[in-house]
C-alpha cells in the first residue's frame, strides 16, 4: 500500500484519501447497485444510520477503537438493523418506508445515547467515533486503506462468484425460488454486500451523505447500458471517478472530502439523466416534441384533404370550424406544412401542392395499412416475435408482408 | 333527490352531447394508444366503452377527463371543452389505484363526492349530507357507512365509489372498468344499478369488455381498437363485422352467425 | 417555571406538532421524503446566515422553506423522468443539498455559531437558557416557537381535513376533482419543513425525524381510524418526550437520543402486542401458522382487485 502512496504525485495524506475514496466508489457502485436497482436504496440510509451505535457497541464490548474491531461492530449492527427491516414491513401493516424510517431513527437515537453516554467517561473516545456522523476522510489511516481494500476486494470476489444466482434473484425473487435457489440466502448475500460498501464508506463520507454514493454511480451506469454485467462494471468506475475527481476538488480546495464527492456524483448522475444517448430526459423530450408536431401536422393535412374532397379550397377559417381544431394549432400547423411545401396557397385558400398531394396519399396508404394491421394482422405469421411500428408497416413489415396483409383486407372476409 | 331534480342537471333531451371527441390522438412511448379517435355519446345513455386489451379504453377516458394530455384533438362534455366542464362529470378511476388501507369510513368516501362543489378549506352543509345519505341508499350501503373501506368486499367498495360519483350530483358518469375482479352475480347487481342511474336522467359510460353484457344492458357502445371501430345504438356498433374489426382473430363464429368470444 | 419541565414541554410540543404531520406522511408513504426534507433545509439555514448574518428565526424559516421545496420538486421531476426510482431519487437529491449545506458551513460560517452537530443531535438541554422576553416573563424561547408551529399544523389539518384526506386516499379521484394532490402534499411538505426547522434549534434534526416517522408508525398499529390515528401519535410522541427525559437524566446521555429510543420502543411494543396487528398477539390468535405471515413479499391485503369478498384486513 505504501509503495502505490509513493506512486501518486500527491501529499501523502492526499494520496491516502484519494485511495480511500476510490476504494470507496468501486464498492459503493458496484454493491449498492444490488440495493438500488431492487428499488431499496434508502434501506442504505437506515444502515449507513445504524453504522453510529454499531461502532459504539465495538467500542464498548473491546474498548478498542481500530479499524477492524469498529468496522466489525457496524457490519453487526447493520445487518441486525436490515433484519428487522425487513420484519417489519413482511408483516404487513407497516410499509416499506416506515419500516426503514423506524429503524433508522431507532437505531441512530440509541447510537446516540450511547454516544453520549461513552463521552461521559472519555470526551476523546466520543470525538473519535463521531466522525461516523460526517465523515472524516482527512482521519484515514494507511491500515484503513488496507482493511477497506481487502473489504472491498472480497466482496467483489463474492459478486463475481455469485454472479448468476445474484442476478436471478435480483430480477424476479419468486422465480429463483421456484428453481431452487437459496432465495433467504441470497437476500442476506445482497444485504452483507450493501453493508460491507457501507462499512467501507461511512468513516470518508459519513453516514448522511453515505446514501448518495451507493446510488449515484447506479443511476449513472443505468441511463448508459442496459447489460447488469456492464452496468456493474460502469457503476464501479463511476464510482471511483466520483470518488478520485471529489478527493482531489476537495484537498484541492480545503473543503470537506464528504459533501465534495457527493456533489460531483450528483452533477455526474444528473447528466447522465439528461443527456444519456436514446434514453435521457433532453432527448426524450426531442421525440415527444417532434412527436406532437407530426401527429398535429398529420392530422391538418388529413383534415385539409377532407375539406378538398367535399368542396372547393377551404380558408384557413373554414378549415378550423370544420376540423374542430384550435386556432392556434391549427395556424402553426400549416405554417410547418407550408415549410415543408406541401400547401398551394391561392389567395386566402389553401390547396395541396403536388408534393402535398403525394404526402396525403403516402399517409392515407399508411393509414389504411395500420386499419388492416389492426383488423387482419393477426392472420400475419411475422418471421419473429418484433412488433411493427404502426406508423411505417411497409418498412417495418417488408413488400411482402404488407401486400399480404391488404390482400387479406381488400379481399378477404374483413371487408 | 327528485328525479326531476336530476332531469334538469341534463337529462334526455338535452341538446349536446353528453361526451364528443374529435381526433384525439394520445400516444404511450412510441406506439400511439389512441389514434384520430371520433366519438360522440348521446346525452341520457348507458353507453359502453368496449375493445380489445390494449385498444386505449381506459386511456380514452383519461384525457376526457384531463388525466393525461393527448397528442392532439380535443373532448367535449355537454359541448363545452372538458377542462371547464369537470363539475359536469363523476369520475370512477379503477380500483387498483387506491389505497384500501387508509383509514377512512365508507361515508367520508362518498362525502368525497361532494368535495369538489364545496370548495377547499370550507366544510361540508347539511345539504351535502343529505346528498350522501341518498347515494348511500341507493347504493343500498346505508347500513356499512361506519366500515372502515378496507373491510369491504370488492362488489361492495365498487357500490361505495358508485354512491361517491353519484354524491358528486353530475350528470355525466364515467367508469373504468367497474367489474374487474368482482363475481359474476355482484356484476349483474351493479349493472341494474347503473340502469337505474340511467333512468333517473344520467349518462354513464362505462370502460368495459364483455360484448355479452353490453349487448343485454346497454344502449350505446364505443367500440374501440386504437381508433373508432363503430360508435352509435349497440344493435348497429356490435355488428358481427364490427366486431371482428376490432378483435380481429379473438372473434371466432359459431354456426348461426353469432360472434363468440374467445379472449 | 423549572428546566425539566420546559425540556418536556418543549419536546411534548414538538411531539404534538409532529404527531399532527406524521400520519399523513404515513399514510401517503412519504416518511423518507419528511427524512430527506427535515436534512435538505440546512442549505437554506445556511444561505440565510451567509446572505443577512441572521439566525433569527423567520428568515431562517424562510430560507429553509425555499430548500424544502426544491428538495421536494427536485425529487419529483428527477421521478417524473421515469429513469430514476422514487427511492434513488430521493437519496440523490437530500444528501446533494445536504453536502452543499456542509460545505456552506465549514466554508463561509466555520467559527460562527452555527454548529453542525446540534443541527443533527440538537442540544435541547440547553433550551431553558434560551429565552425571551414575553409578556413579562422570562421565557425559553423554544416554548412559543413550538406552540406556534404547533398551531400552525393544527391549523392546516382543521382546514385541510378533507382535502388531505381524499388526496391521500384516492388521489386520481381528487385531481379530477379540483383537489390537486401535488399541492396538497407540497403544503403538507413545507409544514414538515417549517416544523423541523423550528426545532432544530432546540432539539436537532434527528429528533425531529424521529417524532415524525416513529409515533405515527405506531399509531397506524394501534387504530384503523384517521382521528385517533393522529391523536394516538401525539400521545405517543407525549410518552416519548417524557419518558425520554426522565431515562435521559438516569443514563446521563442525550435527551434528544433518549426520547427518540422511548419512541422506538412504544412501536416496538406495539409491533408485538398492537390488539389488531401485533405480531404476537397474532401468533397467539391463530397459533398454528404464522409462516405464511413472514413469507416473501408484501401481503396482497392493500391491493385492491383481489376477488370479492377475499379482502380481510386483519389478514
Amino acid at each position: 500500500m505504501d509503495r502505490l502512496i509513493e506512486l501518486i504525485p500527491l501529499s501523502y495524506t492526499d494520496s491516502v484519501v484519494l485511495i480511500g475514496a476510490v476504494i470507496l466508489g468501486v464498492a459503493a457502485g458496484v454493491l449498492g447497485a444490488f440495493a438500488v436497482l431492487r428499488q431499496r436504496s434508502l434501506v442504505g440510509d437506515a444502515l449507513s444510520h445504524a453504522a453510529l451505535p454499531g461502532v459504539c457497541v465495538a467500542f464498548i464490548a473491546t474498548g478498542a477503537k481500530d479499524a477492524v474491531t469498529l468496522a466489525v461492530g457496524a457490519a453487526v449492527v447493520g445487518v441486525i438493523a436490515a433484519g428487522l427491516i425487513l420484519v417489519i414491513e413482511r408483516t404487513g401493516r407497516i410499509r416499506p418506508d416506515a419500516a426503514i424510517g423506524v429503524v433508522l431513527t431507532g437505531f441512530f437515537s440509541l447510537g446516540i445515547v450511547m454516544l453520549t453516554f461513552l463521552g461521559n467517561f472519555n470526551n476523546s473516545s466520543q470525538a473519535g467515533l463521531d466522525t461516523y456522523l460526517f465523515g472524516q476522510a482527512a482521519g484515514l489511516l494507511v491500515s484503513d486503506l488496507t482493511v477497506m481494500g481487502l473489504l472491498c476486494a472480497a466482496s467483489l470476489g463474492l459478486v463475481a462468484v455469485a454472479f448468476r444466482p445474484l442476478k436471478v434473484a435480483l430480477f424476479d425473487l419468486s422465480f429463483a425460488g421456484s428453481v431452487g435457489l437459496p432465495v433467504r440466502l441470497l437476500e442476506l448475500a445482497m444485504t452483507a454486500m450493501l453493508v460491507i460498501a457501507i462499512v467501507i464508506g461511512v468513516r470518508t463520507v459519513g453516514a448522511i451523505l453515505m446514501v448518495a454514493m451507493l446510488i449515484v454511480p447506479t443511476v449513472t451506469a443505468r441511463q448508459l447500458t442496459s447489460r447488469l454485467s456492464t452496468l456493474l462494471v460502469v457503476a464501479g468506475i463511476a464510482g471511483a471517478v466520483v470518488g478520485s475527481a471529489g478527493s482531489l476538488i476537495s484537498t484541492g480546495a480545503g473543503i470537506p472530502t464528504g459533501p465534495v464527492i457527493v456533489l460531483v456524483g450528483f452533477v455526474v448522475a444528473m447528466s447522465a439523466i439528461l443527456l444519456a444517448p436514446g434514453r435521457g430526459v433532453v432527448w426524450k423530450a426531442h421525440r415527444v416534441t417532434s412527436e406532437r408536431r407530426r401527429a398535429l401536422n398529420e392530422g391538418v393535412l388529413i383534415d385539409l384533404e377532407t375539406a378538398l374532397q367535399s368542396g372547393p379550397p377551404p380558408t384557413v377559417g373554414q378549415l378550423a370550424s370544420l376540423s374542430g381544431r384550435p386556432p392556434a394549432g391549427l395556424r402553426r400547423a400549416l405554417r410547418n406544412l407550408d415549410r415543408a411545401g406541401v400547401l398551394r396557397r391561392d389567395g386566402d385558400r389553401i390547396a395541396l401542392s403536388a408534393t402535398g398531394t403525394a404526402a396525403v396519399q403516402t399517409l392515407l396508404d399508411r393509414r389504411e395499412l395500420w386499419s388492416a394491421w389492426l383488423e387482419n394482422g393477426w392472420r400475419i405469421e411475422l418471421p419473429d416475435a418484433g412488433e411493427p411500428d404502426p406508423r411505417d408497416l411497409r418498412a417495418s413489415l417488408g413488400d411482402d408482408l404488407t401486400d399480404e396483409l391488404l390482400a387479406f383486407s381488400r379481399g378477404g372476409p374483413g371487408e | 333527490m327528485s328525479d326531476a331534480a336530476l332531469d334538469r342537471l341534463g337529462g334526455v333531451g338535452a341538446a349536446a352531447p353528453a361526451l364528443e371527441i374529435r381526433r384525439l390522438t394520445a400516444s404511450y412511448s412510441s406506439s400511439p394508444a389512441l389514434w384520430d379517435v371520433d366519438a360522440l355519446i348521446p346525452s341520457g345513455t348507458l353507453a359502453a366503452i368496449v375493445g380489445p386489451n390494449g385498444a386505449g379504453k381506459s386511456t380514452l377516458l383519461k384525457a376526457a377527463v384531463g388525466l393525461i394530455q393527448p397528442d392532439a384533438g380535443h373532448v367535449l362534455i355537454e359541448g363545452r371543452p372538458a377542462r371547464e366542464a369537470l363539475d359536469r362529470v363523476a369520475y370512477v378511476p379503477q380500483r387498483d389505484e387506491v389505497d384500501w388501507d387508509f383509514p377512512v369510513t365508507v361515508r367520508e368516501v362518498v362525502e368525497m363526492g361532494r368535495y369538489r362543489s364545496a370548495g377547499w378549506i370550507s366544510r361540508l352543509r347539511k345539504a351535502d349530507h343529505l346528498h350522501v345519505e341518498q347515494a348511500l341508499a341507493k347504493v343500498r350501503m346505508t347500513s356499512f357507512a361506519g366500515r372502515q373501506i378496507g373491510e369491504l368486499s370488492g362488489g361492495q367498495r365498487q357500490r361505495v365509489f358508485i354512491a361517491r360519483a353519484l354524491a358528486q350530483d353530475a350528470p355525466v358518469m364515467m367508469l373504468d372498468e367497474p367489474f374487474s375482479g368482482v363475481d359474476v352475480r355482484t356484476e349483474a347487481s351493479l349493472l341494474g344499478l347503473l340502469s337505474e342511474i340511467r333512468r333517473t336522467g344520467r349518462t354513464v359510460i362505462v370502460v368495459h369488455h364483455d360484448i355479452g353484457t353490453v349487448r343485454s344492458h346497454f344502449d350505446w357502445a364505443l367500440l374501440l381498437n386504437v381508433r373508432t371501430i363503430a360508435c352509435g345504438p349497440v344493435q348497429e356498433s356490435l355488428s358481427p363485422e364490427a366486431l371482428r374489426r376490432a378483435y380481429g382473430g379473438l372473434a371466432g363464429e359459431e354456426g348461426n352467425g353469432e360472434v363468440v368470444w374467445i379472449g | 417555571m423549572s428546566d425539566d419541565l420546559t425540556i418536556i414541554l418543549t419536546a411534548g410540543l414538538l411531539g404534538t406538532a409532529c404527531g399532527l404531520l406524521g400520519p399523513f406522511l404515513v399514510l401517503r408513504r412519504q416518511v423518507l421524503l419528511s427524512d430527506a426534507v427535515a436534512h435538505a433545509v440546512l442549505p437554506g439555514i445556511v444561505l440565510v446566515y451567509i446572505l443577512f448574518g441572521s439566525r433569527a428565526s423567520l428568515p431562517v424559516i424562510l430560507g429553509a422553506g425555499l430548500f424544502a421545496v426544491i428538495c421536494v420538486i427536485g425529487i419529483e421531476q428527477i421521478r417524473a423522468t421515469g429513469l430514476v426510482k422514487a427511492d434513488a431519487a430521493t437519496g440523490l437529491v437530500f444528501p446533494t443539498l445536504f453536502a452543499l449545506g456542509v460545505i456552506g458551513v465549514t466554508t463561509f460560517a466555520s467559527g460562527v455559531h452555527l454548529d453542525l452537530d446540534s443541527t443533527i443531535y440538537g442540544d435541547i438541554a440547553f433550551t431553558p437558557f434560551r429565552t425571551w422576553e414575553l409578556f413579562g416573563t422570562e421565557m425559553a424561547r423554544s416554548l412559543p416557537l413550538l406552540a406556534a408551529v404547533t398551531v400552525g399544523n393544527m391549523a392546516m389539518l382543521v382546514l385541510l381535513w378533507k382535502e388531505l384526506k381524499a388526496s391521500t386516499f384516492d388521489p386520481v379521484f381528487s385531481k379530477v376533482n379540483g383537489i390537486s394532490p401535488e399541492l396538497v402534499s407540497r403544503i403538507l411538505l413545507i409544514a414538515v419543513a417549517v416544523t423541523a426547522v423550528t426545532a432544530f434549534e432546540s432539539v436537532g434534526a434527528i429528533l425531529v425525524v424521529t417524532m415524525l416517522i416513529v409515533p405515527a408508525a405506531t399509531a397506524h398499529l394501534l387504530t384503523v381510524r384517521l382521528l385517533p390515528l393522529v391523536a394516538v401519535s401525539v400521545i405517543v410522541g407525549w410518552i416519548s418526550a417524557v419518558g425520554g427525559y426522565g431515562s435521559a437524566v438516569a443514563l446521563d446521555a442525550s435527551i434528544a437520543g433518549a426520547m427518540g429510543l422511548v419512541a422506538t420502543i412504544c412501536f416496538s411494543l406495539a409491533f408485538l402486542l398492537s390488539p389488531r396487528y401485533g405480531i404476537i398477539t397474532r401468533a397467539v390468535r391463530h397459533q398454528r401458522k404464522i409462516s405464511p405471515v413472514l413469507s416473501p413479499g408484501l401481503q396482497p391485503v392493500s391491493r385492491a382487485g383481489d376477488a370479492s369478498g377475499s379482502e380481510d384486513v386483519s389478514g
